[in-house]
């Protein structure tokens, strides 16, 4: 105890509360802007710390990190494209309720669970960082081969009614994130012998394509054929999310956010993961599971609570393994290592005063990042007052400036537009793009878990089925493919009754 | 936001000299300096204060700019079709050759003029503390007594830690009786703390934590002499690998053709970079030595290693030359 309040004294001090409030703004700001991510903010930040002391550059790291994880929603929900790749799964319900004009409730109940999970994560971490560290540890390659395929399997419930077609999507995903040099054995895939092609595929640049082309596209479309209706005017009303709206959802943000901690602890899984998982998991346990992909709150809570929550999983093994769990975490890594503060066992031992100090910054973040977001709301929501077509011109320079400041290549610009070109078209024949989104996010972490735990286990396929968690997933992923495809045999070969497998889920992005 | 940064600085930049009036007789550097990071986490870090460290000691501002993947090539072409006058360089390192020798990049390292040698790093070798093995040598024996692979963690195939990692094998002789299995950044010491590896080849900062607590021992350091901040861990030459001896450098390059004058001047910069007590001071906490060379030591231990490097991959038969 005399310690929390040494620190918070330390951590009080204006320098350092500035640094926090300064790094969560920016956060929030990049984290909103489709395209600039908080990797890129992070990065960004690092040398601003190097003229701040200790508390000041780890409050600003943090303060990024997490105003970056929060504010990817505002874009999620206003435009239809995430503003960072884990906010990408809140787009499905979002972006449907913002069309319902229901846009101010969304964003208000984003970050009432972005900052929930925040906490409970939080709290997970002081609580028991030891028990998790060591859980986490047992997640070899093969459990997490295993709980990737499990996130893999919930392209059933995405995809929109056929089976196939989910599948197709999901594949086309897995695909494209082969192109660029092979990790592991430096092999060199589909990159036709040129040295721009060895970059591969970014994700976020991978997203950008899927979600911001394909509606621009849709946007010149509709305008060019004088579908030019007035109806968002009317939208524009502010209704924040009451008490009670987050009383109903407390079990479920609960669910997500401890779910967000422990996807988070494990290293080479992270947000955009926890966030798919969490929101098939609300799905499946919803009492309204029609509503999903129509506009449902539960789809937006919980994809948001498990995100945030990745921050406090992914400083888990951060802080006590030194292993940092995402590019997000490894720079916030090196900044510590900058100022001296070498994370991994000894850390604890040895300067637990800094321990509490990042703590108190987590807790001073989130305010931050509550209070910003929320007041914002009011004029977030102007943003759905701008014509589709107009807005569509910003999102097409935003997108082409966020794909660029990814890795200042211009080859990431083309990408956006070849690859967006093609989900526009995947759309029109009906393909859902949400599989695809799931095989990118998913592809690069399957294949090198996959490998890695062939190795270590000399080839022997009988590894994913030879611990608890591995028997638990693999399990988890048989029993949901198998109902699915029996339901959708079933329905194809019996006369067409309706309210059966393929005319259960139904929905549409459009 | 580095593109815009860029902006905001040539538009300063403009406005300096159409009020500053006449132009220095030295005319380098006109406009900021763009150095092009390879790679992420540390390196990026040390590329980043170097950058700023270096802006103190021009007219202009050095703008680090990143631009990874491809184990480097994609920088390395970047800066090697960039315009050589000195506005574009490079933080370079070994893998300027074994980009080139596992055949990513078209190009090598004679693409580039060097600037300047910054900083050395060497790899350690890490086993798990209660595997009871005290020195190579422990290894080698248990490994072979047990008749059993020993599983390596390194980074990926052809990446520097790989290639220390074969490198030490072979001159412990257990180069046909160990299973290299490649981790990206930071797994390798949970694999290891986790037992699923025997011994893991990555930068010390990642174990010395663990070392320090007792999970694991760092049985020893690649490079010719010990590191300040194990005193105790002695090299792998004296831990059994006899000979054995893989340094990491990096530094700073320019393309090839780059005026005499602009190099000069960066690599003054650059000295005067690393002299300074912040950048001595980083070193310690991120784990890399400052080891500055002038431009001529440099080049030759480039074109020394470049020969040594070729020499290995097309021995374990990575090279595609």
């Amino acid at each position: 105890m005399d310690l929390l309040l040494s620190a918070a004294s330390a951590s009080f001090t204006p320098v350092t509360v500035a640094a926090i409030l300064l790094g969560s703004i920016f956060g929030v700001i990049f984290g909103s802007i489709p395209g600039l991510t908080f990797t890129v903010a992070m990065a960004l930040a690092v040398p601003l710390t190097f003229s701040l002391d200790q508390g000041a550059a780890i409050g600003l790291m943090l303060g990024t990190y997490i105003g970056g994880m929060t504010g990817g929603s505002v874009s999620s929900i206003l435009l239809g494209v995430p503003g960072t790749p884990s906010a990408a799964a809140t787009v499905l319900d979002g972006y449907p309720l913002a069309k319902k004009g229901q846009a101010s409730l969304a964003l208000g109940m984003a970050v009432a669970a972005s900052a929930f999970g925040g906490i409970i994560s939080l709290i997970v971490m002081v609580v028991s960082v030891d028990l998790v560290a060591s859980l986490a540890m047992n997640f070899g390659p093969a459990e997490t081969f295993a709980l990737l395929i499990f996130g893999l399997s919930t392209i059933c419930g995405l995809s929109e009614g056929s089976l196939v077609r989910g599948f197709i999507a999901g594949i086309l995903g897995l695909m494209v994130m082969t192109v660029g040099v092979d990790a592991m054995d430096g092999v060199r895939r589909m990159t036709f012998g040129t040295v721009t092609l060895q970059q591969g595929i970014n994700l976020l640049v991978a997203m950008l394509a899927l979600f911001a082309v394909p509606h621009i596209i849709d946007a010149f479309v509709r305008h060019f054929q004088e579908e030019r209706t007035t109806k968002q005017v009317k939208a524009v009303g502010v209704e924040l999310p009451r008490l009670r709206d987050l009383g109903r959802n407390f079990w479920l943000m609960v669910r997500c956010s401890l779910m967000g901690t422990g996807i988070g602890a494990i290293p080479g899984t992270g947000g955009p993961v926890a966030a798919f998982l969490a929101y098939a998991h609300a799905r499946k346990t919803s009492k309204n599971p029609q509503e999903f992909g129509k506009g449902s709150v539960e789809g937006v809570v919980a994809p948001e609570s498990a995100n945030n929550a990745v921050t406090g999983g992914a400083m888990i093994p951060l802080l006590s393994l030194g292993i940092p769990g995402d590019p997000g975490t490894a720079l916030l890594l090196s900044a510590l290592l900058i100022h001296g503060l070498v994370p991994g066992p000894m850390l604890f031992i040895e300067s637990p005063d800094a321990i509490y100090g990042i703590y108190i910054a987590i807790i001073l973040a989130y305010l931050f990042v509550f209070a910003f977001q929320v007041a914002g709301i009011r004029f977030f929501v102007q943003l759905l007052k701008v014509p589709p077509h107009v807005l569509a011109v910003a999102i097409v320079i935003m997108c082409g400036f966020g794909a660029y400041s990814v890795r200042n290549s211009v080859f990431d610009i083309y990408t956006v537009a070849i690859l967006g070109a093609g989900a526009y078209g995947l759309m029109r024949v009906r393909i859902p793009l949400t599989p695809i989104i799931l095989g990118v996010v998913l592809g690069p972490a399957i294949e090198r878990d996959f490998r890695t735990a062939m190795i270590l286990s000399d080839g022997d396929l009988s590894v994913f089925f030879s611990s608890a968690p591995a028997i638990l997933f693999m399990g988890l992923t048989i029993l949901i493919v198998g109902t699915q495809v029996g339901r959708s045999l079933i329905s194809s070969f019996s006369p067409k009754t309706p309210g059966i497998g393929r005319n259960a889920p139904v929905s549409s992005e459009k | 936001m580095n593109s815009m940064k860029t902006l905001l600085a040539g538009g300063a930049a403009v406005i300096a000299l159409a009020f500053g009036g006449a132009a220095r007789a030295q005319d380098f550097p006109s406009q900021p300096v763009e150095m092009t990071i390879l790679f992420g986490s540390t390196a990026q870090t040390i590329g980043q204060l170097l950058a700023e460290l270096m802006s103190e000691h021009l007219d202009e501002r050095v703008v680090p700019v990143s631009r990874p993947g491809g184990g480097g090539s994609v920088g390395y072409q970047h800066v090697q079709s960039a315009p050589a006058d000195g506005h574009n360089i490079v933080w370079n390192s070994n893998s300027i050759s074994t980009t080139y020798y596992s055949g990513a990049t078209s190009f090598d390292y004679t693409a580039f003029e060097p600037i300047a040698r910054i900083s050395t790093e060497v790899a350690a070798v890490a086993v798990n503390a209660n595997s009871g093995w005290e020195t190579l040598g422990d290894m080698a024996e248990a490994i072979r007594e047990q008749g059993r692979p020993l599983r390596v963690g390194a980074s990926g195939r052809g990446s520097f830690t790989h290639l220390a990692t074969e490198a030490m094998l072979e001159s412990i002789g257990l180069d046909d009786q160990a299973i290299h299995v490649p981790f990206d950044e930071g797994r390798a010491p949970v694999e290891l703390l986790a037992g699923r590896i025997d011994a893991a080849v990555q930068w010390p900062g990642q174990f010395i934590s663990h070392h320090n607590a007792g999970k694991l021992r760092i049985l020893c350091i690649t490079g010719t002499e010990r590191v300040e901040q194990l005193p105790d861990v002695p090299t792998c030459n004296e831990s059994g690998a006899e000979g054995f001896e893989m340094t990491m450098w990096r530094g700073l390059a320019a393309p090839a053709g780059t005026p005499e004058h602009a190099i000069e001047t960066l690599e003054e910069a650059a000295r005067l970079a690393v002299e300074d007590p912040r950048f001595q001071e980083a070193a310690k906490t991120i784990g890399f030595v400052p080891d500055f060379a002038p431009r001529d030591e440099f080049g030759e231990q480039i074109a020394a290693d470049d020969e040594r490097l070729a020499e290995l991959m097309t021995r374990l038969g990575l090279s595609e030359r």
